[in-house]
């Protein structure tokens, strides 16, 4: 099934309006698919609650077991009990964890197959539509008065259009993830800058399922990667000069990307030395070493790369290499870059870590045996597993979440290192994220950031672009826009730090981790209710080109507890309290909306209720 | 509720312009404060009777910090370049030479208008003569004015550390702060004084003893940049501001979706906490968002400056806001204050040519007009301004950018300051000499505790508390740099 494709799914009654909400006109492949399923959905409604059989049975469809796809091609053997959710809440529970938004036909397929069958087919599915697919096909990648080749505007239609609509939701999720531990900012770079990051998001959607090992390689040889953190052009030490190689991807490769500064148990604890104090991985010596193996890299022409020459507004004629120039790993053999500088790969011994390279390696051999030294390190299981299970569940997991998650990423169970399909499955089906009991826990769960605020919104009512090219915009400024924009994090530190906690807070009396906090402020606390009004009605000026249709919430406008009952459900996974509800409810019973109003007064009603909800504080804590 | 974890519902509200009882809480707070500090600190060990005596300095009328932070660690090797001939060949030869061979130098030439010339007898290691950027001319004039001084060579230490203590290893005997070279940690560090997950800054602190003066001890400390630490203190929370000034939410003020209901409700739901801790940390941001934000508008709407700040410049935007906040400083109920902005792309690991020195261009621009505005205003002497980093970097070229240092020079600038000279030890222009750790990363000979004891003895801490700014100030024998003139009775 296309999940979320539809991001408004209807309800039964309105079938006749489903062509008219179809989400993406700009997908026809996946709007296809997603008509597809539609035969197949309601098959497993039988046992599920009222409320997903009502609005469910069109949305996300396809849920039938079934008919679904076998998972991993062999054949099942006796199964053993299937962990369901028992409440369409929880079913909505796990689903926005594990994906950027929730449907009734999601949940339908959660409660009916279980949690682990329903991620597996979640993860099974092929990828929908590529950054790359998405930029050539609409234009942004040829060469004429536009100056793409100059721009990163179309990085944000790009992006936008990736979290806001169409299918891959868990991916996507996955991969968003991802790009906040393997962080890459677009605002760096110069040439191509949305090709570049279009070919460093499909590196992470790509790998979101894969193992941790391909992921290290892909980012360490992105070109956008290479700029951003100087990997591209950086030269073996020149004793003549006094010139050094550039140290700064192989000190943020081993503080961010892999091992972290501090040597950490399994459970992710520190450890200390007999003084007590943390025993620190590296030294700077080790970076001076790590730094020489990242030498003699830049732009890899191979592959049949041209050129085009281009007259500037200045008269100035340049050659523009084509954008696919940014989707070859770059590469130190210096045939395959123009022009062909010579071998500037470090001939030096490299030592770090404990690990010597000997001198004369090549740049292929050196980076295998740094990458292997920093994949095997057992750090990495703890380190990468408490962020990950940070931006998906719970900023404080206890340590035996982070242990469990850890020893899968140490051996899958078939002795595989780094699977993070694994991974993400341990860190989705621990115990601790499933267990009704957090619900009740004052310091279990997340502040939702802004992002995932808004890709919520999106999928959730259906957004899509008037011209199909998703003009959406850079949404990083802090007082009047979202605070915060996807691949444009403001440093390779990302948007957040995890282990940020906002001082003079009941968090920090408590001492409690909550990175999303450092977004938060008496600035932006005020403009996301600011934006948030003019998101939902459309009329913020960024949302010129892409607007919600809130086909679903329009048939159910004049019933005020069926439509909190959807937004309770699809926005928080049941989580609104009665007083939040009831205040909402209020508000929404001092208008009169019945099945004969206007449509703009039901869906001015609408925009009450969605707001109220994203606002609260219930909606705000993902827990 | 599971495992005794309860919590109740709501932030606690605060009250603009009700006078504080502040006098007791702020004499157990110093109480606690020094009892912390503990043996390490004989300076405040020699402190026995502290009494209500220690209460924050109460002369003087306004006064302020603004702490300028270059984000990304500043170069500053070619910030403050030598001139002269021997010093500059040796920064040449280690900065590989000028751009066109290859190197990271700037051209000798292009400083000779730029050369500060102390108006003491002043002579600096190796006899150097040091001139400041060749896109920094507005700093150089008000270092010729005498109201600009640069610091050199500072940067975080808990005590004095020679090169060889440094390379010793023993990290018992001879301490140095944790994670160098580090971004996210350093710049913690400057701010803290301890790595990342730090939650009380030095501004902060400050704060924390300063807003007994203040009528309105809520915005003691502001914030016009990003969050960070610097401005946290045990009681003080900085209040954040836009540039545009303190951002309203639209909806609690009018109808929304034509729906009074709805704003009545909006206001309902933003400040009432949930029973999670993260719940009522956001509603407790909404409260304060929702409360100062109208009050401080109003206080800036009465305020008009015919200072011209570049609004293509970010940095400027944000001293433009602290500019507007100080003239309303009487509406606003505030008589001693501590800003923090910062501007971003210091991390010149490559292209450092070009793009430092526009970046430096800016921050030239910003700080001279800010310096202009507090002449209009009439606050030139009570307003002191002055810029920290990350970190130095290394003087040695990786080809066409620098890397990760630790010391750095830096710039204070005010009517207050005495300036037009230098202080602290100037480097050797050198990759092997005692004062850096290797590749010029140059060993810090001043400290930032001993930076920032200067600068809060200025805005009125009292001798004795000053550890509470600076903790590691016992270490050193001169907690106070000189830089700032005393302070003149109104």
């Amino acid at each position: 099934m296309a999940e979320g494709e539809t991001a408004a799914p209807e309800t039964l009654a309105f079938d006749r309006d489903e062509v008219d909400h179809q989400g993406d006109n700009s997908a026809p492949d996946s709007a296809r698919k997603d008509a597809d399923s539609r035969s197949l959905n309601v098959a497993s409604a039988a046992t599920v609650s009222t409320l997903a059989l009502a609005t469910a049975a069109c949305g996300g469809g396809g849920g039938n077991t079934a008919s679904g796809p076998p998972i991993g091609g062999t054949p099942t053997p006796p199964a053993p009990p299937v962990l369901r959710p028992s409440t369409d809440a929880e079913a909505a529970r796990f689903a926005l964890r594990a994906g950027l938004s929730v449907t009734p036909g999601d949940i339908v397929e959660l409660r009916s197959d279980g949690f682990e069958a329903w991620l597996d087919r979640e993860m099974a599915q092929p990828i929908e539509r590529t950054a790359e697919q998405f930029l050539s096909s609409l234009g942004f990648e040829q060469i004429n008065d536009d100056q793409w080749f100059f721009r990163s505007d179309p990085a944000d239609y790009m992006i936008w259009n990736q979290l806001l609509t169409g299918g891959n939701s868990v991916r996507k999720r996955i991969a968003l993830a991802l790009s906040e531990f393997f962080v890459v900012s677009v605002n760096n770079i110069q040439i191509w800058p949305s090709s570049s990051i279009g070919a460093y998001w499909d590196i992470l959607k790509e790998g979101a399922f894969g193992n941790f090992r391909d992921v290290l390689d892909g980012v360490t040889l992105d070109a956008a990667m290479g700029v951003f953190l100087n990997t591209l052009g950086n030269q073996k030490a020149d004793p003549t000069t006094g010139r050094v190689p550039d140290e700064n991807f192989g000190r943020e490769i081993m503080q961010l990307f892999s091992i972290g500064l501090f040597e950490l148990n399994t459970d992710g604890s520190v450890r200390t030395d007999g003084s007590g104090d943390p025993i620190e991985t590296y030294t700077n010596e080790d970076v001076t070493g790590i730094a020489k193996v990242f030498t003699g890299y830049n732009y890899n022409y191979s592959g049949g790369i041209g050129f085009t020459d281009f007259t500037l507004g200045s008269g100035n004629t340049i050659p523009i290499p084509d954008a696919a120039l940014l989707r070859n790993p770059m590469t130190a053999n210096p045939q395959l870059q123009v022009p062909n500088r010579g071998d500037n790969h470090s001939p030096e011994e490299k030592t770090f870590l404990g690990t010597t390279i000997p001198a004369g390696t090549g740049a292929e051999e050196s980076l295998r045996i740094a990458l292997d030294t920093l994949f095997e390190h057992p750090n990495v299981g703890p380190f990468f597993g408490q962020q990950m299970i940070q931006r998906l569940v719970t900023s404080n997991p206890s340590p035996g979440y982070i242990q469990r998650v850890a020893e899968t990423f140490n051996d899958n169970g078939s002795g595989v290192r780094g699977d993070l399909r694994a991974v993400f499955k341990a860190i989705l089906l621990d115990d601790e994220a499933l267990a009704a009991q957090s619900l009740d826990d004052p310091e279990f769960g997340k502040l939702r950031e802004p992002i995932l605020r808004f890709a919520q919104w999106g999928r959730t009512f259906g957004a899509a672009s008037d011209t199909g090219f998703w003009l959406m915009q850079n949404l990083s400024e802090r007082s009047n826009r979202l605070g915060q924009s996807p691949l444009r994090s403001p440093s390779v530190f990302n948007f957040f730090r995890p282990g940020f906690t906002p001082p003079n807070s009941q968090s920090a009396e408590r001492d409690l981790l909550a990175p999303e906090f450092q977004l938060v402020n008496e600035t932006t606390a005020a403009s996301y209710v600011n934006f948030m009004e003019r998101t939902i009605d459309g009329r913020g000026g960024w949302m010129f080109d892409v607007k919600a249709t809130y086909s679903a919430e329009l048939e159910i406008a004049h019933d005020t507890p069926a439509l909190l009952d959807r937004l309770d459900l699809l926005l928080t996974a049941g989580q609104l309290s009665q007083d939040t509800r009831d205040t909402i409810a209020g508000a929404l019973g001092a208008q009169t909306v019945t099945p004969d109003s206007a449509e703009e007064d039901m869906l001015r009603q609408i925009y009450r209720a969605v707001l109220l909800v994203m606002v609260s504080t219930d909606y705000l804590v993902q827990r | 509720m599971s495992g005794g974890k309860t919590m109740t519902n709501g932030p606690s509200l605060f009250n603009i312009g009700k006078a504080h009882e502040l006098s007791r809480r702020a004499f157990l707070r110093r109480s606690s404060h020094l009892a912390c500090l503990g043996a390490a600190s004989g300076y405040a060990m020699g402190l026995a009777g502290l009494s209500d005596a220690a209460a924050f300095e109460t002369g003087g009328g306004y006064k302020a910090l603004v702490c300028v932070f270059l984000l990304g660690g500043n170069d500053h090797a070619n910030t403050l370049i030598p001139f002269d001939a021997p010093n500059y060949d040796r920064y040449n030869t280690i900065r590989g030479g000028l751009p066109d061979q290859g190197g990271i130098a700037l051209a000798q030439s292009a400083l000779a208008n730029q050369v500060l010339v102390p108006q003491v007898e002043q002579t600096l290691t190796d006899d150097m003569q040091l001139a400041l950027a060749p896109t920094m001319p507005r700093l150089k004039a008000r270092f010729d004015q005498g109201v600009m001084a640069p610091l050199l060579n500072v940067g975080p230490l808990i005590a004095p550390l020679t090169r060889a203590q440094f390379e010793s290893g023993n990290t018992s005997s001879f301490p140095r702060p944790a994670k160098l070279f580090s971004h996210n940690d350093q710049q913690s560090t400057w701010q803290s004084g301890a790595p990342e997950g730090s939650v009380s800054g030095w501004g902060g602190r400050i704060g924390d003893l300063a807003q007994e003066r203040n009528t309105n001890s809520m915005f003691t400390a502001i914030n016009a940049t990003g969050n960070a630490v610097f401005l946290s203190g045990d009681e003080i929370q900085p209040y954040g501001i836009a540039s545009e000034g303190a951002i309203e939410i639209r909806g609690l003020d009018r109808n929304v979706y034509r729906s009074a209901a709805t704003s009545e409700a909006l206001r309902t739901l933003l400040t009432q906490g949930n029973g999670h801790v993260f719940g009522n940390d956001y509603a407790m941001a909404n409260a304060r968002s929702i409360q100062f934000s109208g009050f401080i508008n109003d206080a800036l709407a009465n305020v008009s400056l015919s200072t011209d700040f570049d609004a293509g410049n970010s940095l400027a935007s944000q001293l433009e806001v602290v500019a507007r906040l100080i003239a309303a400083r009487q509406s606003i109920g505030v008589q001693r204050q501590v800003f923090l902005v910062a501007t971003g792309g210091f991390d010149n690991h490559d292209g450092l040519i070009g793009t430092h020195e526009g970046l430096l261009a800016g921050v030239d621009a910003a700080l001279d007009t800010f310096y202009q505005a507090m002449l209009e205003i009439g606050t030139a002497d009570q307003v002191t301004t002055f810029t920290a980093s990350d970190f130095g970097r290394t003087l040695a070229s990786n080809g066409d950018g620098s890397d990760h240092g630790w010391g750095g020079h830096h710039f204070v600038l005010g009517g207050a300051v005495n300036g037009g000279r230098f202080y602290g030890t100037a480097p050797q222009i050198s990759v092997d000499s005692d004062d850096q750790v290797g590749r010029g990363r140059l060993l810090p000979s001043t400290s930032v505790d001993q930076y920032s004891a200067t600068l809060a003895k200025w805005l009125g801490v009292t001798q004795d508390e000053i550890p509470i700014v600076s903790p590691n100030i016992a270490n050193f024998n001169a907690p106070d740099l000189g830089f700032m003139r005393a302070p003149v009775a109104e």
